[in-house]
């Protein structure tokens, strides 16, 4: 994953990292030469699956911990199974010796929040609107699926039709 | 513009990097272990665990250092077959202090690390909806970490016991490119040699992992009263050839052996003259002579 600034045509670098919501990470990238930035959003599948390969965005010189990834995200795990990782940060990514690791701590907690799941409500699907739904391939459905309902969403549509994926359509490479 | 080869880096996340450090913990891990073996079938109910508990317990009582890891990552047997389902895990920087039986065979397995009996694993998540996006790299991720994390020390052995299905192997060829070996798990069923043989060709032909040897599980019950071997399923059901010729040995079916493994004892040191303990130890000298024959 990189990024150009198009304008320097110079690469953009990792600048911060902002709390989730709804499971959704924000990244911040800056061209060094103009300090221009982009945010770069995880939809809640994407944050999952760097979360599930234990990769930290924006890097890490932490080593790794014994058994990090299953103590960490090991819902059903004994409580002795559950010693907090990260202790030595703080939320904001504040390193206990006073400096600053600006991103492993905050993707940690950040993983770490929304420990209680909860079904965000949202448009209903029309049985026709399944269907189609039905006709994309499944390894891009979930996505496409994901992408669909925040247009809807942010379109103000309550009921996903066929005449919405027909206006969503445009965003995804996907046909259905 | 520049193009994609054109830019430095990742913008400062070495993924790469963090990968590749992933990759070496398993290395240094497995530097101190002689042989990685996995136990496979891709069939479900043949008997997989049951048959790397008590090969791992033949290993060791012949003199071998072994450890093993239950890769079966959401139904874990292990840690109750060989009796160690109370044991806690000790983390240390150096990594996690494995269970240990009364023999010294030591123990990884996520049954260790759950809260309950009935506690499935689950993963944190914001939702569990289309988990199947991410679950089996969690899952994957989870086994590395059992392999890498785990202090064995200096090993003969580390048996991998897999789940079923022909997908599992590949997985772990993926974290250990130099596995030694598999040892195939079969019963006499038509139906379990038909998915037996594609974990075969799987492991010899597509992974290019040397197979040791197949394993006939159930092949026969011996009669309490009289002796005689009977087939425990039907009598026409013979191994198919290609099998026969990778045989290291058929187990009969003992219900002692399951009792065994419910109460956690370790059948062949229990019961050593038992006619299924003396096979499982012939297996266990098989296995090893395979690697002198190969050095």
């Amino acid at each position: 994953m990189k990024f150009l600034c198009t304008d320097c045509d110079t690469a953009m670098k990792f600048k911060d990292v902002t709390r989730p919501e709804q499971g959704s990470v924000t990244a911040l990238f800056e061209c060094p030469d103009c300090f221009t930035e982009i945010a770069m959003y995880l939809n809640p599948s994407e944050t999952q699956m760097l979360k599930s390969l234990d990769l930290k965005l924006g890097g890490t010189n932490e080593a790794a911990q014994p058994m990090q990834l299953v103590r960490s995200q090991l819902e059903t795990a004994k409580g002795e199974s559950m010693p907090n990782m990260f202790s030595s940060e703080t939320s904001s990514g504040e390193t206990a010796e006073g400096g600053k690791c600006p991103f492993t701590g905050v993707i940690s907690d950040a993983f770490q929040e929304d420990s209680t799941p909860t079904e965000p409500t949202g448009p209903v699907w029309t049985a026709e609107a399944l269907e189609r739904l039905e006709r994309i391939p499944a390894f891009v459905r979930p996505m496409a699926k994901m992408g669909i309902e925040s247009f809807a969403k942010d379109n103000g549509h309550d009921e996903i039709t066929a005449e919405v994926m027909d206006a969503a359509r445009g965003n995804f490479p996907a046909q259905f | 513009m520049k193009s994609y080869k054109e830019l430095p880096n990742d913008a400062g996340s070495n993924i790469i990097g963090q990968v590749t450090a992933q990759a070496d913990r398993i290395q240094k891990r497995l530097a101190s272990v002689k042989y990685t073996v996995a136990i496979m079938s891709g069939k479900g109910g043949v008997g997989k665990s049951s048959l790397t508990a008590n090969l791992a317990t033949a290993l060791t009582l012949n003199g071998n250092a072994v450890g093993v890891v239950d890769a079966d990552i959401n139904g874990p047997t292990l840690a109750k077959m060989m009796g160690v389902r109370n044991a806690t895990l000790e983390y240390t920087p150096a990594g996690v202090k494995p269970a240990m039986t009364a023999l010294g065979t030591k123990l990884i397995s996520m049954d260790l690390l759950l809260a309950e009996d009935d506690a499935p694993v689950l993963w944190n998540a914001y939702s569990q909806k289309d988990a199947f996006t991410w679950r089996t790299t969690m899952e994957v991720g989870a086994l590395r970490e059992f392999i890498a994390d785990t202090e064995w020390g200096n090993l003969d052995y580390l048996l991998l016991d897999l789940p079923p299905g022909t997908d599992r192997l590949p997985n772990v060829t993926e974290l250990i490119p130099n596995l030694s070996g598999v040892v195939v798990v079969t019963i006499p069923s038509e139906v379990s040699q038909l998915i037996v043989k594609k974990s075969v060709t799987m492991a010899r032909d597509i992974l290019g992992v040397p197979i040791i040897g197949v394993v006939e599980n159930m092949a026969f019950y011996v009669c309490q009263h009289c002796g005689e071997k009977e087939p425990l399923f039907s009598a026409d059901e013979t191994l198919d050839k290609t099998l026969q010729q990778l045989m290291l040995g058929s187990i009969p079916f003992d219900p002692q052996l399951s009792r065994a493994n419910d109460n956690g004892t370790l059948y062949i040191d229990k019961y050593p003259d038992a006619p299924a303990s003396q096979v499982l130890v012939q297996v266990g000298k098989k296995i090893q002579d395979f690697f002198i024959s190969i050095v």
